[in-house]
């Protein structure tokens, strides 16, 4: 505040604040957004997969990497039935096994119960800051209950799904981390200083944009090994020039401004004027690419993940598992057909959110 | 024009120098000796010095890298650890797959994109309107390798219709060009809607109306012309799109294209070949991307003087 190179009085700088415009359009782009449907559909999908992230081993009927050769490929909804031994009505499952020779075999003389806030085996979650062995559902007895069936090692499918959830979201945050972190001041900077600065940086975005799509990551991955890590990190890499481009676009539309011209005519330096007044005006693309970005980044992982280049196994990351999948598609298809639609559903939650929030916070775009 | 075309070309060369530093550093950033990396990981103690010596590995890293520029401006790429081949003979093979995929996908993306983004732009807001623009954002937001794999189990294996993967009769090529052109069929429908919207919008369509013409003449004659200008530069930007497109695509229908030699290759740790791959992809896209500026500069005077 009173840092600045002409010792103007602290109070002026603060009034040169407040000729900036608040937000990009107050107020008024909540309410626009609330009352777009699709808006509300992207966040209602949005908030049940965090739901699920942050609730993982509760919601999740099994541990995802257990393993039962007895059982593997065992297609949905095999040997549940809705009317109990005695008539009485609710899910009741029969024990299946499946073994290559035999098929799939459903003992029907034995029945168990779905019930609702079972004790199942005992996890952990939050580092270890959690431990409970309760379950939103499970079979009161020893019968297991697929719901989405099995894998190829008979790990229950649900299971997987439901705890494959968090590595999709943490790759997605990691990515607008580190594209937000190093792109937006990479394109602030070069947008606001232009000049000298401005060539350099355009050149090395525009390097880096020359690895189309999923490449860029694809390269950083082959150079630097495969595995969850460094897929976070290329995926993150990869949306760098992307943010750096936006945010210099944007900034060239703002430094003319009159409150920015203000800023620099009360004495204030240039660094601090882009961060106090400059940025805070070009938020609205950066919140709306950063929702695009959460659906790149989750596709972009599955797909290094589908290649063999991303997760390993036994992780239940949704690309690998549709790997898996794939290999015996003739005979299981529920295998690769689930995490499908658990990455569709995601990545189309945050593209219409994406999409309607843009609508909202700058109608012209 | 000429100072445009001459300008474009200039801009891309740094694009192209910036992508062979990139595609030199991969081995030398890479995790062991590059030596190691360029001769395979099951190569004698002999081959391994052989390699250090013909890459120069010993001496200063711009001499590395001058060597490695005039060896690729020469068509020297270095051997394939796999298979042996010259790492260009490779990629020539395989290089056309690619492009044969690509101007399917592009084909099958223009063919449904074009036409569904015209309707939805005539009628705003009506229930085609809203089913194309969903139908565009499931598009974006299905996993290709997902699309695949379903397009192979329901028309392949199920219904019989096509072969589940490889490459060679015009019906190998269907499942992958359509599975490979989805994304930019989306993409290019929603270009052609909003661009037809605001022409639909602009006076010289009111004026054609108020002269009396009516439906097709306006939309076709008046409206389409200027609308496609935009769509030009959507559709060169998604043809380079879709060589990077075609690495998880062809993964998923067995394409013999370079998007799989690349994925093969690292893989295998083929790193002659997957440098060889980036570097092919990445030029050819900078150069799909300058060709698209000059036409686009051609249809539309104005960007020249920018």
């Amino acid at each position: 505040m009173s840092e600045s190179k002409t010792g103007a009085p602290t109070a002026q700088p603060n009034a040169a604040g407040s000729v900036a415009p608040r937000s990009p359009a107050g107020p008024r782009w909540r309410r626009r957004l609330l009352r777009n449907p699709v808006a509300v559909f992207g966040m209602i999908v949005i908030g049940f997969f965090l739901l699920v992230v942050l609730f993982a081993p509760f919601l999740a009927p099994y541990s995802p990497t257990e393993q039962n050769l007895r059982t593997t490929y065992v297609p949905p909804g095999v040997g549940v039935k809705l009317r109990g031994p005695d008539g009485q009505w609710g899910i009741w499952v029969h024990p299946v096994t499946r073994s290559p020779t035999a098929g799939v075999r459903v003992d029907e003389s034995v029945a168990h119960p779905v019930r609702l806030f079972v004790r199942g085996t005992q996890w952990t979650w939050f580092f270890g800051l959690i431990k409970s062995d309760l379950r939103l559902f499970g079979v009161d007895g020893p019968t297991r209950f697929y719901l989405l069936g099995t894998d190829e090692q008979g790990r229950d499918l649900l299971s997987r799904l439901i705890h494959g959830a968090w590595i999709s979201m943490f790759i997605g945050l990691i990515s607008i981390a580190i594209g937000v972190g190093i792109g937006v001041p990479a394109g602030a900077i070069s947008g606001f200083l232009g000049g000298g600065t401005d060539m350099v940086v355009q050149r090395v975005i525009d390097t880096l944009l020359a690895f189309p799509g999923i490449l860029l990551a694809i390269v950083l991955v082959a150079t630097f090994g495969t595995g969850l890590t460094n897929v976070m990190i290329a995926v993150g890499v990869a949306s760098v020039p992307i943010y750096a481009r936006l945010v210099r676009g944007s900034v060239l539309q703002v430094k003319n401004r009159e409150y920015v011209e203000a800023a620099a005519a009360l004495g204030r330096r240039r660094l601090s004027t882009l961060g106090r007044h400059v940025i805070p005006n070009v938020m609205a693309p950066i919140i709306v690419q950063s929702s695009l970005q959460m659906a790149t980044a989750i596709l972009f992982a599955a797909g290094l993940g589908f290649l063999g280049l991303g997760a390993r196994p036994p992780q239940p990351e949704w690309g690998l598992m549709l790997a898996r999948g794939r290999e015996y598609l003739a005979v299981a298809p529920h295998v690769a057909t689930f995490p499908g639609l658990a990455i569709m559903f995601v990545v189309l939650g945050f593209n219409l959110l994406g999409d309607a929030l843009r609508d909202a916070l700058d109608p012209r775009m | 024009m000429l100072q445009y075309t001459l300008r474009r070309i200039l801009i891309a060369f740094p694009s192209v120098l910036g992508v062979m530093i990139i595609v030199f550093a991969m081995v030398r950033f890479a995790p062991g000796d590059p030596a190691q990396l360029l001769a395979g990981e099951f190569a004698d103690r002999a081959t391994i010095e052989l390699i250090r010596e013909r890459f120069g590995l010993n001496e200063p890293q711009h001499v590395q890298f001058y060597r490695f520029v005039v060896g690729v401006a020469q068509g020297d790429l270095g051997m394939s650890t796999r298979t042996n081949r010259a790492v260009t003979a490779d990629l020539a093979s395989y290089f056309p797959n690619t492009i044969e995929l690509a101007l399917g996908a592009i084909f099958v993306a223009l063919l449904f994109g074009i036409p569904a983004g015209i309707l939805a732009a005539l009628r705003p807001n009506s229930p085609f309107d809203l089913a194309v623009m969903i139908g565009a954002l499931i598009g974006v937001s299905m996993p290709v390798f997902w699309f695949g794999l379903l397009a192979i189990l329901i028309f392949s294996v199920q219904l019989g219709w096509f072969p589940v993967a490889g490459r060679g009769t015009l019906t190998h090529l269907v499942l992958p060009a359509i599975t490979l052109g989805l994304s930019s069929m989306a993409i290019i429908a929603r270009m052609t809607r909003s661009s037809m919207l605001e022409v639909l919008n602009q006076d010289f369509i009111r004026t054609a109306r108020a002269k009396g013409l009516f439906g097709r003449g306006v939309v076709m004659k008046h409206a389409l012309r200027n609308a496609l200008v935009p769509v030009v530069t959507v559709v060169g930007l998604q043809f380079g799109a879709l060589l990077a497109g075609a690495v998880i695509t062809e993964t998923v229908f067995s394409w013999p294209g370079i998007g799989r030699l690349l994925v093969d290759s690292i893989r295998a740790r083929d790193y002659p070949v997957v440098q060889g791959s980036v570097l092919l992809i990445a030029v050819s896209f900078i150069f799909v991307n300058l060709f698209v500026d000059l036409v686009y500069g051609f249809i539309d005077p104005r960007i020249r003087y920018e």
